[in-house]
């Protein structure tokens, strides 16, 4: 399948990310030429261990997350990101979590937007909201090169069009950038060739940059 | 859901069963070579103690993994009537790191088993499956090229169909109804209920075996 990037805003320091950003961000993917296809939502959500004695909660998983992309609709996807783990499974596997009682959703965040096609790249735009608010939390960015599969191959030509895409948004002057944190998908497990699982692990990625960013935050004001 | 059966057959009848189960389901057999790992949550995890099997198909060029769950059996006075068992499962198909994962979520080894054999996948009114397999041990860990039967000599039949909270009585009815075909070579019953092999096992088999199953039974 095509390969895609997942980028994050980053806000400044001493800024937060907010829907007017959001709105600049689409507007200027439009005035690139960009033209609007349609809506575009994953789901992701925390899972957090089920203990008898809560003081052996060190040793349990504190990233154990579960993914539903548009792409695969009869797929679930899990990570560990500290362990190094992606797996896809049926979106059955759900249900067998459930009916186990070891683990039980925490937090569940929508990634939600529009998607747009510009030439050979396929553009998604979305904010990051927790699923019962409308709270901004982040904004994500998938480019996607439809006509490759192979992450080498497609380096320069995603290097090159971030660099055009920075430069277009720089003029609009907002309190922040996207940034692309690459996971090293040999450690997953994960070939040259892309797959939905690299995606699950680029947003496993994406959100232990929010935390770390999010935590960040509020360390200065404490 | 599931509605399960499962009886015993001699080894040396298994030929004179396929050749019975050929007719009678109308489909070709599939190899079956399944190593079946059984999970159990470790002490600290959940508010009760949890299982799971990890089933790996071995037939496949490429190994392909499903993740199963199954629940208690339905119970009631109900359920003590019919003869085959009702039950809760769910399964998924998963990618390679299946295992990793779950010991990376606390689960852990209790046993595991190489089921060898074959199945009939067909369908009746409803599906149903039929695997005829020998059950082994391995005697190191995951060594599935040195697996020993459990019960040498004897094979393990297993007839399931899917069901819903809907249909499950007339999947019931399906499935007993294609025991009662079966029943001249073994008997089927609830797992746990276990009957023994069938007196007239050994004459059904050499009447199929002499005429290819020609004959009916």
């Amino acid at each position: 399948m095509p390969l895609k990037w997942v980028l994050q805003w980053q806000p400044n320091p001493g800024t937060t990310v907010n829907s007017q950003i959001l709105a600049e961000v689409s507007q200027c993917v439009e005035s690139i030429n960009g033209v609007k296809e349609g809506r575009w939502k994953a789901t992701l959500t925390y899972y957090k261990p089920i203990l008898r004695d809560q003081a052996m909660s060190p040793e349990m998983p504190r990233d154990f997350i579960g993914m539903s992309l548009p792409e695969q609709p009869s797929k679930y996807y899990f990570t560990l990101r500290t362990h190094r783990l992606v797996i896809e499974s049926d979106v059955s596997v759900q249900n067998i979590m459930e009916k186990l009682q070891s683990y039980k959703s925490r937090v569940a965040l929508i990634f939600e937007g529009f998607q747009y096609q510009l030439g050979d790249f396929q553009l998604r735009v979305g904010k990051v909201v927790p699923s019962h608010s409308e709270n901004l939390r982040g904004i994500v960015m998938e480019v996607e090169y439809l006509p490759i599969s192979s992450l080498e191959k497609s380096r320069q030509i995603m290097e090159d069009f971030i660099d055009i895409w920075q430069e277009a948004l720089s003029k609009r002057s907002l309190p922040g950038h996207f940034i692309h944190v690459g996971p090293n998908f040999s450690e997953f497990g994960l070939s040259d060739h892309y797959t939905s699982q690299h995606t699950a692990v680029q947003y496993a990625t994406v959100m232990a940059q929010l935390i770390a960013s999010a935590q960040a935050v509020s360390a200065v004001r404490n | 859901m599931e509605c399960v059966v499962q009886g015993i057959i001699e080894t040396q009848h298994v030929e004179a069963l396929e050749i019975l189960l050929q007719g009678l389901c109308g489909v070709q057999k599939e190899r079956l070579r399944i190593h079946e790992l059984c999970l159990k949550s470790g002490p600290n995890l959940g508010a009760v103690p949890s299982e799971l099997r990890i089933l790996c198909d071995l037939e496949q060029p490429e190994p392909s993994w499903t993740v199963r769950h199954v629940g208690g059996s339905m119970r009631g006075a109900g359920a003590e009537q019919i003869s085959v068992l009702v039950r809760p499962m769910v399964e998924s198909k998963a990618s390679k790191n299946v295992l990793r994962f779950f010991y990376a979520l606390g689960y852990k080894l209790d046993h595991e088993l190489l089921r060898v054999g074959f199945a009939f996948h067909f369908q009746r009114g409803v599906q149903i499956t039929v695997t005829v397999s020998s059950v082994n041990k391995m005697l190191k860990l995951h060594a599935t090229d040195e697996a020993v039967p459990v019960t040498p000599g004897m094979q393990l039949v297993e007839v399931t169909a899917p069901a819903t909270s809907e249909n499950y009585t007339e999947v019931v009815a399906a499935v007993t109804s294609f025991c009662e075909h079966l029943a001249p070579l073994l008997h089927l019953s609830k797992p746990g209920i276990s009957t023994g092999v069938v007196p007239t096992a050994a004459a059904a088999a050499a009447s199929l075996m002499s005429d290819g199953g020609g004959t009916t039974l």
